[in-house]
């Protein structure tokens, strides 16, 4: 098979999957008990063993399969998850993720799992090791006696095939040890099954045979015309078939063996007479979507398809646009009617076209929690890493590119920025610090803050080492304010992880860090106090991100204000405004609010809203500062994507960019802090 | 046929006229030709960009060619267009009166800037194409859309 074209999409998943099993392991950790968790895992192991063996990447399907091993003990209670399990298996994720970067790169070779696999295969035999030994005799010699119950429907079925001189067999199906796509070989015995005579019920049922939810045995019983031997040598054809068993079923077996297991019984007479490989689509369908949508269902689309796709939808709302000018000025009532629902469809259309694109930042933060945790380790400090606002939607493009920034970011701050423990106790600190990763949008842009709560960083040593490495002089030195010293730790030249550990400061690769996030069109900055902390903040701008908004009308121009930097709208009179030191104010709950008339600021003409008794106000805030905004009308709320208005543009600071509304129409997005000042 | 016709040394022009004049630009920086279109006004933009328009869902700016020259605004008409033209990176429309050809001039038919006389800042031009018995403006695309960025960012 030329496995080469699935290779991205195996890449991809991988990675995914083994991104879910790092948080899963930490959340395990936090609560070994929880099964759910642990289902979660072995599913992500399962999944990339199938993946990796199909790819034909064996290491990779070797280790999956000794970790599933153990995951399987544990799921089973047969094992309980203490640390030394615990960091196994992180060692097994980490290995597992070199092995697919070497994968990436083109070869699986060069590591050596041989150390892993010991240790899972001993701590799956240890401690428990009498457990373990104890099962494997139950399954086999379970293998022997039939275990399959039929129910009144089934012997019915069974007794009629009788008379047409059909013979109900009993197979029992072994599976090599080792079968790595455990379904397909049940489904190909199926299938084979089936093409002898009428499968009529399989122990397991169908559905958990292709959910892969048996260890290596089943049965089924088949009516046909063929004999027994027939039957066997079918089914043994089939690769990675151990053995197979072929009873005949008398009738009687079924309603004797039914009573004392009626409990079984119940759940078994969902099972129909018909074939279960061809029943089983439906019931498969609807459990598994219930199972699947845990891990979220998603579909993997090259972003330039996405592209070309939002460019389609934008050429579809203008054509439409223009139909119905055409439908309006030649009065054709059918066509308006018609535009109109259609109108409502391109509308959505778009919406969900330009949210496609968009991803959480979630995606990127996902893999902190454990970074940190084994950073912390390693430096003996206990840090708490707090994730906030994880679901804020940044372009696609944007998320791919935060990540190492981010990492350096956090590197330096559980690194240089949070004391030991003893440290922070002797500053009258909680030993455990807090290390804070938040994401937020604000205005066009979207703010992502690295915060500790560490030692800070000291001015005057950053300042010295920047004099002594040449980079500034003293003179420059001496004139330079606090936040401008501290500034200096993003000077190229400035970082050397050992200048920086003397300094307990920090500013490892920190040049790399900004000109990373100045390349995204984006800002970064530290605040900082001595002993209290500091905070890195970055300032991304959503070329593409979608914001909600309220549109407002002045002298027929719309223009939106981003919903975030709104209070409140309300209805004034033009009594209501006073004048203080010739600024327009108006009193709010008791507040002075200065008033900014929108119409006056943009230069517009025609202000509908100059001699009139009641005045719209728009209330937004930036910071603690407030101001009203006197708007000619309100349109409403809407989800808008934000455009850059280009180069030529950019220089003007009333305006945070563009977008296009439904009906394919210009709107500027107004920035808030630059119209209150 | 065609080979011949278009040489090494020619250059391929969209013509376009503002007031009487007639005036070319390369078409390698052209993108496309559109029919007037919605624009929304930019406030606080310098007062030659007439504002931005929806293209596929780019927003772009659109100057309007007449003012930015310095010429006599006109009434836009079924004529006017608006050129889209793409000079380092950026891309913008430019209104102009009236689209009439496509068409081939050969480099040694084009005479530098200097020598004209008209009510055109020189800077924005590029030269004088002799065509047939017609003379063709040759404009200067990457200043009269560059120049604007540093009157943007001043502003």
């Amino acid at each position: 098979m030329d496995v080469n074209q699935y290779m991205g999409m195996f890449l991809e998943e991988s990675r995914e999957h083994l991104q879910a099993l790092n948080r899963c392991l930490l959340d395990l950790e936090n609560d070994p008990n929880n099964l759910a968790v642990l289902d979660e895992i072995f599913r992500s192991a399962h999944t990339i063993k199938g993946m990796s063996a199909t790819m034909g990447f064996t290491l990779v399907a070797e280790l999956t399969h000794e970790m599933e091993n153990i995951l399987d003990l544990l799921r089973k209670e047969q094992l309980k998850a203490n640390e030394s399990i615990l960091n196994t298996l992180f060692k097994c994720v980490d290995t597992l993720e070199q092995m697919v970067e070497a994968i990436a790169g083109g070869s699986e070779a060069g590591l050596d799992i041989k150390p892993l696999v010991g240790a899972l295969v001993k701590l799956a035999s240890g401690d428990n090791g009498g457990i373990t030994a104890d099962l494997a005799p139950t399954v086999s010699s379970e293998d022997k006696t039939s275990d399959i119950i039929i129910d009144a429907t089934e012997a019915n079925v069974i007794h009629e095939a009788k008379c047409q001189g059909l013979q109900a067999y009993e197979v029992q199906v072994n599976l090599r040890d080792g079968c790595l796509l455990k379904s397909a070989r049940a489904y190909m015995v199926m299938n084979a099954l089936d093409e002898l005579g009428d499968v009529i019920k399989s122990v397991p049922a169908a559905e958990e045979l292709e959910k892969e939810n048996f260890a290596l045995s089943f049965s089924a019983v088949i009516l046909t015309g063929a004999e027994a031997q027939k039957i066997q040598s079918t089914v043994l054809s089939i690769s990675e078939v151990d053995s197979a068993n072929v009873l005949p079923l008398a009738e009687t077996d079924c309603v004797s063996q039914e009573q004392p297991k009626a409990g079984q019984a119940e759940k078994q007479s969902q099972i129909t007479t018909k074939p279960p490989v061809k029943t089983a689509g439906g019931a498969e369908q609807t459990s598994s979507s219930d199972k699947k949508l845990k891990s979220g269902q998603s579909v993997r689309v090259d972003i330039d398809k996405l592209d070309s796709l939002l460019n389609l939808v934008g050429e579809l709302v203008i054509n439409k646009t223009r139909l119905e000018q055409i439908g309006l000025s030649h009065r054709l009532t059918d066509l308006v009617e018609t535009i109109e629902q259609m109108d409502r469809v391109t509308t959505d259309l778009q919406s969900v076209v330009m949210k496609v694109r968009m991803v959480p930042v979630g995606q990127v933060f996902n893999r902190f929690p454990r970074m940190v945790r084994d950073l912390s380790h390693e430096l003996n400090k206990e840090v708490n890493l707090i994730i906030q606002g994880e679901e804020t939607e940044l372009d696609r493009t944007v998320i791919d590119e935060i990540g190492d920034p981010l990492v350096h970011l956090l590197r330096n701050a559980v690194d240089h920025g949070v004391e030991s423990p003893s440290d922070r106790q002797a500053k009258g600190k909680n030993p455990i610090s807090e290390v804070r990763l938040i994401a937020r949008h604000e205005g066009n842009n979207v703010l992502i803050m690295v915060e500790d709560d560490g030692a800070g960083i000291n001015p005057d040593i950053v300042k010295a080492k920047a004099v002594e490495k040449g980079l500034i002089s003293q003179a420059e030195a001496d004139k330079m304010d606090t936040a401008e010293a501290v500034r200096l730790v993003f000077l190229p030249g400035f970082s050397t992880a050992k200048a920086v550990t003397d300094v307990s400061g920090r500013g490892v690769g920190m040049d790399a860090v900004k000109t990373k996030i100045e390349a995204l069109g984006g800002m970064v900055d530290v605040e900082t106090k001595i002993n209290e902390g500091s905070k890195f903040k970055i300032k991304l701008p959503l070329t593409l991100a979608i914001i909600q908004a309220l549109l407002v009308e002045v002298c027929q121009e719309i223009y939106a204000i981003p919903l975030g930097s709104i209070d409140s709208t309300i209805n004034i009179t033009p009594g209501d405004i006073k004048t203080i030191q010739d600024q327009e104010v108006i009193l709010l709950r008791g507040q002075i609010i200065p008033i900014v008339r929108l119409a006056k600021k943009l230069g517009a003409e025609n202000s509908s809203s100059e001699n009139r008794e009641e005045l719209f106000v728009v209330i937004v805030h930036m910071g603690e500062q407030k101001a009203g905004v006197i708007v000619d009308t309100l349109i409403g709320q809407q989800e808008i994507v934000i455009k850059s208005l280009g180069k030529l543009l950019a220089g003007i600071k009333i305006l945070a960019g563009a977008t296009i509304l439904g009906n394919g129409q210009v709107a500027l997005i107004l920035d808030v802090g630059t119209l209150m000042q | 046929m065609s080979e011949n016709f278009v040489s090494s040394n020619d250059t391929q022009l969209v013509v376009f006229r503002l007031g009487r004049e007639e005036y070319g630009v390369s078409i390698l920086q052209v993108q496309e030709i559109k029919r007037m279109l919605e624009i929304a006004r930019v406030p606080q933009s310098p007062d030659y960009v007439k504002g931005v328009i929806n293209l596929r869902g780019n927003v772009l700016p659109v100057i309007d060619l007449k003012k930015r020259l310095g010429l006599l605004p006109g009434e836009y008409t079924d004529d006017t267009r608006v050129i889209i033209v793409k000079v380092a990176d950026i891309v913008v429309g430019i209104i102009v009166d009236a689209v009439s050809e496509v068409t081939s001039i050969n480099s040694d038919s084009i005479e530098p800037p200097q020598t004209i006389v008209s009510g055109v800042n020189a800077q924005y031009l590029s030269g004088v194409g002799k065509h047939e018995d017609r003379l063709l403006i040759l404009l200067n695309l990457e200043a009269i859309v560059g120049v604007g960025l540093e009157l943007a960012k001043n502003s």
